[in-house]
């Protein structure tokens, strides 16, 4: 595995200039995904945040082939591409040496909602390509709407806390689950607070052949409602208290590569970020923290037997 | 009725969903989209408080099918969404067309084709008027040219679709959808449940039969059948909700057509060109597209020297306006795209192109 002084030099495939907001965990995942290969990567991109806010016309932050196709839409681009690589491989038009990476990037809305079909299609198709879901947690490029990875009692502005409901009221879909479920190679979850983590996951991801997918929980200033210097903390509380399990699942066997040493309350994640603020306020909200903490432990106690622990 | 509207300084996107509930609508499936986004949003907030239901799908297939399976079942429905949305609601607006189900959609046009961009365009017309999905049904489409006519249009929308039991498309743009202005909203009320005695739901054998809604028919006839039945109902509806309003000159030598927020841009060029430039000009504008306004635009151009058309896309709406012509008068367009919008300078200054070439100016 590559260190942190070999990753430091090398080519950045996202470069600055981009125009995200400071703190977004989005650029962060991308680039240490990305640096986590020295073949040559090609990416595919639906709407949202990262897209948009990389490449406005005639501008690009990137330093790769880069196609960026409507929301839901990504993995669907990446098998075609992918497929066409490979017929021309076989029809020796490529440098049959030259080893390519296929990575597809999509929020939680163009992940967990929308484009879940074309994911299923493309890994069950065993298209040789790593899918990204950079998930924040909500619809943020489009103002703070509720997906399905919304944590349960979130506020956002399509599951507003007041007097009628106390934010969303759903628990969050596991999409990491769904996509084990399908049997690929690999199948990883990570944050970009822990660099090590989350590079030799994708460096793993890239030596396998077949459909790999990394689900990275990205955390958003804004419409989490915390500072931006905090991206990497919070994320490290988010693996803390469990709520998002740093684990992989390799051909099967599933490994949990971060257990805290003591698990903390959900509180401590929730507390610091404004979309949870109404759940300290009410009798109501402390009910709401103590479901979530109660679906939170048996998440883990599950993942716990999954692993053999 | 309008003594007991208040009036409110608002945007476009809260004069629509006000408009909607104001309308009826107690059912709201929406996806978030820019420039529309404050309608869902609006709709998350305000329905639960009156016992409504607001539903975020996983996405606009879903949004539209969701409006069937609640129009289906008798309810007063509507989604909202911008171009790239309703793109993806076509297949469902389309079984929606064929089942008959009243419903109503609002589009926030956005410049396009493809992911395009959020600026104000008219370039749906096509999508709206013509499109809807595949088949021989259509969109009754109505045309709001301020936040007042978002508001009232969309409310009224829900009477016309059980009217002719056809899905109801209001169709404006990012701008009127995002700018403020005043508005008198028509108060909220209960209205009773509207009368579908076709709609689904759990029945007294005894009482009547069951019902079915449905849209596939194998019988080429039957098929055809419903067709004639829709295409009925067109013609019934040109003759009963065709609207559009008029300003301007009364014995003009240029006729001008364009709706929505064009149209505000065309009213203040008509004032210049009547009082500056001496030009007698007439502003056309329709605030249903289909049924489109073919008589008064057909009447007019007997009469004017020359017609001008402004839209903000590169010639749809114009094709309406020169069948309703038919080469009575020239037929000139002015036409702007990708979220530009002409200033009151460009319209007259065609307007005065368009006088010159007709041989009634000489400035």
């Amino acid at each position: 595995m590559a260190n942190l002084k070999q990753l430091s030099h090398r080519e950045p495939k996202l470069t600055g200039g981009h125009r995200l907001c400071p703190g977004c965990g989005e650029p962060i995942a991308v680039r240490q995904v990305l640096m986590s290969t020295e073949d040559p990567v090609l990416v595919t991109n639906a709407t949202g945040c990262l897209e948009v806010s990389t490449t406005i016309f005639p501008y690009s932050a990137w330093n790769i082939p880069w196609l960026h196709i409507a929301f839901e839409n990504a993995a669907a681009a990446a098998s075609g591409v992918e497929a066409m690589y490979q017929s021309l491989k076989k029809q020796g038009k490529i440098d049959p040496d030259a080893n390519y990476r296929f990575v597809a990037f999509g929020g939680d809305g163009g992940t967990y909602d929308i484009g879940l079909q074309a994911l299923s299609g493309a890994v069950e198709r065993n298209h040789d390509f790593l899918y990204v879901c950079l998930n924040n947690e909500a619809y943020m490029n489009t103002g703070v709407q509720r997906s399905s990875a919304t944590l349960k009692g979130a506020h956002t502005t399509t599951s507003p806390a007041g007097e009628v409901i106390p934010g969303k009221t759903q628990n969050r879909k596991d999409l990491t689950e769904i996509m084990v479920a399908h049997d690929i190679p690999y199948v990883a979850q990570t944050i970009p607070g822990r660099w090590n983590d989350i590079t030799r996951k994708a460096e793993k991801a890239f030596s396998i052949e077949g459909p790999k997918f990394m689900n990275v929980l990205t955390p958003c200033p804004l419409g989490w409602g915390h500072e931006g210097g905090l991206t990497p903390e919070i994320s490290q509380l988010a693996a803390d208290t469990c709520i998002w399990p740093l684990y992989e699942v390799e051909y099967g066997e599933y490994k949990i590569n971060y257990k805290p040493k003591e698990k903390k309350p959900i509180e401590a994640f929730l507390e610091p970020q404004a979309r949870f603020r109404h759940l300290f306020r009410s009798d109501e909200g402390a009910e709401v923290r103590k479901a979530v903490q109660e679906w939170v432990d048996w998440k883990w106690e599950t993942l716990l037997k999954k692993a053999g622990e | 009725m309008s003594q007991q509207r208040r009036k409110v300084f608002i945007s476009g996107n809260e004069a629509t969903a006000e408009g909607g509930i104001a309308g009826g609508c107690r059912h709201f499936f929406g996806y978030p989209i820019t420039p529309q986004n404050k309608i869902p949003e609006y709709m998350a907030e305000e329905l639960p408080k009156i016992g409504g239901v607001y539903l975020q799908a996983e996405s606009e297939v879903a949004a539209i099918n969701m409006v069937y399976g609640a129009a289906s079942a008798g309810a007063r429905v509507m989604t909202t969404s911008s171009s790239p949305g309703i793109a993806l609601m076509q297949e469902g607006l389309s079984y929606c067309l064929g089942s008959e189900l009243p419903c109503v959609l609002v589009n926030m046009v956005r410049g396009g084709p493809g992911l395009g961009n959020i600026g104000p365009a008219q370039s749906d017309y096509w999508l709206a008027t013509r499109g809807c999905g595949h088949g021989d049904g259509r969109c009754i489409t109505l045309t709001p040219y301020s936040v007042q006519e978002l508001h009232d249009f969309t409310a009224g929308a829900f009477e016309i679709a059980d009217r002719y039991r056809n899905p109801v498309m209001v169709l404006a743009d990012a701008i009127l959808a995002s700018m403020m202005e005043p508005c008198e909203l028509i108060p909220r009320r209960d209205l009773p449940a509207p009368d579908r005695p076709w709609a689904v739901g759990p029945h007294d054998p005894d009482q009547r039969e069951r019902n079915i809604v449905n849209s596939l028919w194998v019988e080429f006839d039957v098929m055809e059948a419903v067709s004639q039945r829709l295409e009925e109902r067109y013609r019934q509806a040109a003759e009963e909700i065709t609207d559009w309003d008029e300003f301007g000159s009364d014995e003009p030598q240029v006729m001008i057509c364009a709706y929505g927020i064009s149209a505000r841009i065309c009213e203040s060029a008509v004032m210049q060109a009547n009082d500056e430039l001496g030009i007698r000009t007439r502003l056309i504008r329709p605030k249903t597209v289909f049924p489109f306004p073919t008589e008064p635009i057909r009447s007019w151009a007997e009469r004017v020297d020359a017609a001008l058309v402004v839209e903000l896309s590169m010639g749809q709406f114009v094709e309406d306006v020169r069948l309703a012509v038919e080469g009575r008068c020239p037929v000139d367009l002015l036409g702007r795209a990708g979220g530009n919008v002409p200033t009151v300078g460009d319209v007259v200054e065609k307007i005065r192109e368009a006088a010159l070439r007709a041989g009634v100016a000489r400035v």
